[in-house]
């Protein structure tokens, strides 16, 4: 498993329609290295919100970025 | 914590609260659906109804993906772990759910070999590092995650990955809204809609709701205040005469969703012409299933399947629950012979299932109400 686990909140966060916003850390090809907030980090598919840069915040969801956030803070 | 403490806020939700209050009409009860399984489990988890006044109900709609799974559908995931060389890999929550052979976790035990994952891409990894095996990716979900299943589809199909299928159950929201508006069981005034679903889908498919029923969707986030905000507009709505499509998750979701999200997946998926759903019954053009163009990896086209139909346990009124024609704890058998240790019923496996939802934290709130009466 390369993401956060089922579980660490309760339930499973890829079934039960929950995303999170991440940010992100540097770029892989057609992924990227983002961190949560509380330091977890997780390689994300970047393809559905075209190309991102470090410091951007993504919706991240079963691995993939669904949206791109905008920045509310530097 | 960024991002969520300020929308946890417990003087925020008593001043919304309040201005809930004042724009209810006297005498009139408001049944307000929140469609999504995330919604249910923010409103017990933090008792969000203890927050509107009592002529505020909130009903929980068929939004979580693993309860409306019908139990043939887990059966025919058995019959496909259960041949020889094949790895199935799922979501979490989906081990648990019941099917007429027994669940996931029960089928490993018997001797399958079925993985829980992440993401489908996870599966994609597992099928790489696993080219004598056959690994399928059991797809569950609405179109928040639908997504993530074409990209994996496009990324076997780019890299080539020909011992990748999927057994594709994501299904759609907009035909299970329009199932429940037809059904005569049941009246609501409004609904929350889904906000993650809507980050892909946008606002624009849920107007004809105002349009043709006459019902105001706000679009809600997932954090206490984003619902009672969101309530806090229908409410508005109401009170100047409007029923209209509103957006309470601007802060994520665009009117017009995700255009790439949404190209991606009317290229790797076509609609279903019918789709059983737990409770709902079979709803046209309700789910998706790979597009000719990747038949290649659709696994209901590699593997021979049960493909039987399997009724509900009759103890079990997930179906009423689903639909909002009952609260979890009026079930025969909630919180007895059905918890979430020994699930009789999809609602009770999810935490966002309705029944696990209220057992875990919505009956706290139910026994703080009954110690204010007897007080």
């Amino acid at each position: 498993m390369t993401g956060p686990a089922c579980g660490t909140e309760p339930g499973c966060i890829t079934c039960g329609d929950v995303a999170l916003a991440l940010t992100v850390l540097t770029v892989e090809g057609s992924d990227a290295r983002c961190r949560a907030d509380d330091g977890r980090t997780e390689l994300v598919a970047t393809e559905l919100v075209g190309a991102v840069v470090p410091g951007d915040r993504v919706l991240v969801h079963a691995g993939v970025a669904i949206e791109r956030l905008v920045r509310r803070e530097s | 914590m960024r991002f969520v403490d300020e929308f946890r806020d417990a003087d925020l939700a008593e001043v919304l609260g309040r201005e809930i209050t004042a724009l209810c009409e006297p005498g009139r009860h408001y049944k307000v659906m929140e469609v999504c399984g995330g919604h249910t489990h923010t409103i017990y988890r933090y008792g969000v109804q203890d927050h509107l006044p009592e002529s505020i109900e909130l009903v929980h709609g068929p939004g979580c993906p693993v309860c409306v799974i019908p139990m043939g559908r887990v059966d025919d995931g058995i019959a496909i772990a259960e041949r020889d060389g094949v790895i199935l890999t799922c979501f979490g929550d989906m081990m648990r759910v019941p099917g007429g052979r027994g669940s996931f976790l029960e089928a490993n035990a018997r001797g399958a070999d079925i993985r829980m994952v992440y993401s489908p891409l996870d599966a994609l990894r597992i099928a790489r590092q696993n080219p004598d095996r056959q690994v399928v990716f059991y797809a569950i979900g609405f179109e928040t995650t639908a997504p993530s299943t074409a990209l994996t589809v496009l990324r076997a199909a780019q890299e080539g990955v020909e011992n990748f299928s999927v057994f594709c159950n994501h299904v759609t929201i907009i035909p299970a809204i329009k199932a429940i508006l037809d059904s005569p069981d049941l009246r609501l005034d409004a609904f929350l809609g889904p906000g993650h679903v809507s980050t892909v889908i946008g606002c624009r498919p849920y107007e004809w709701i105002p349009r043709d029923f006459g019902l105001p969707l706000v679009c809600a986030g997932f954090e206490p205040l984003d619902l009672l905000q969101s309530v806090y507009m229908i409410m508005k709505q109401f009170a100047e005469g409007r029923a209209e499509v509103e957006n309470q998750y601007g802060r994520v979701v665009q009117y017009d969703g995700n255009p790439v999200a949404l190209k991606v997946l009317a290229e790797v998926f076509a609609l279903r012409p019918f789709f059983e759903w737990r409770g709902l019954g079979s709803i046209a053009h309700s789910a998706l299933q790979l597009a000719p163009a990747y038949a290649r990896f659709d696994a209901e086209q590699r593997f021979d399947l049960p493909g039987v139909r399997v009724a509900d346990p009759k103890a079990c009124q997930c179906g009423e629950v689903l639909k909002g024609v009952l609260k979890p704890w009026e079930c025969k058998v909630f919180g007895t012979a059905c918890t979430p240790e020994t699930p009789i019923g999809t609602c009770m496996v999810s935490s966002e299932g309705a029944c696990a939802a209220y057992y875990n934290y919505g009956q706290y709130a139910k026994q703080r109400l009954t110690l204010e009466v007897l007080s």
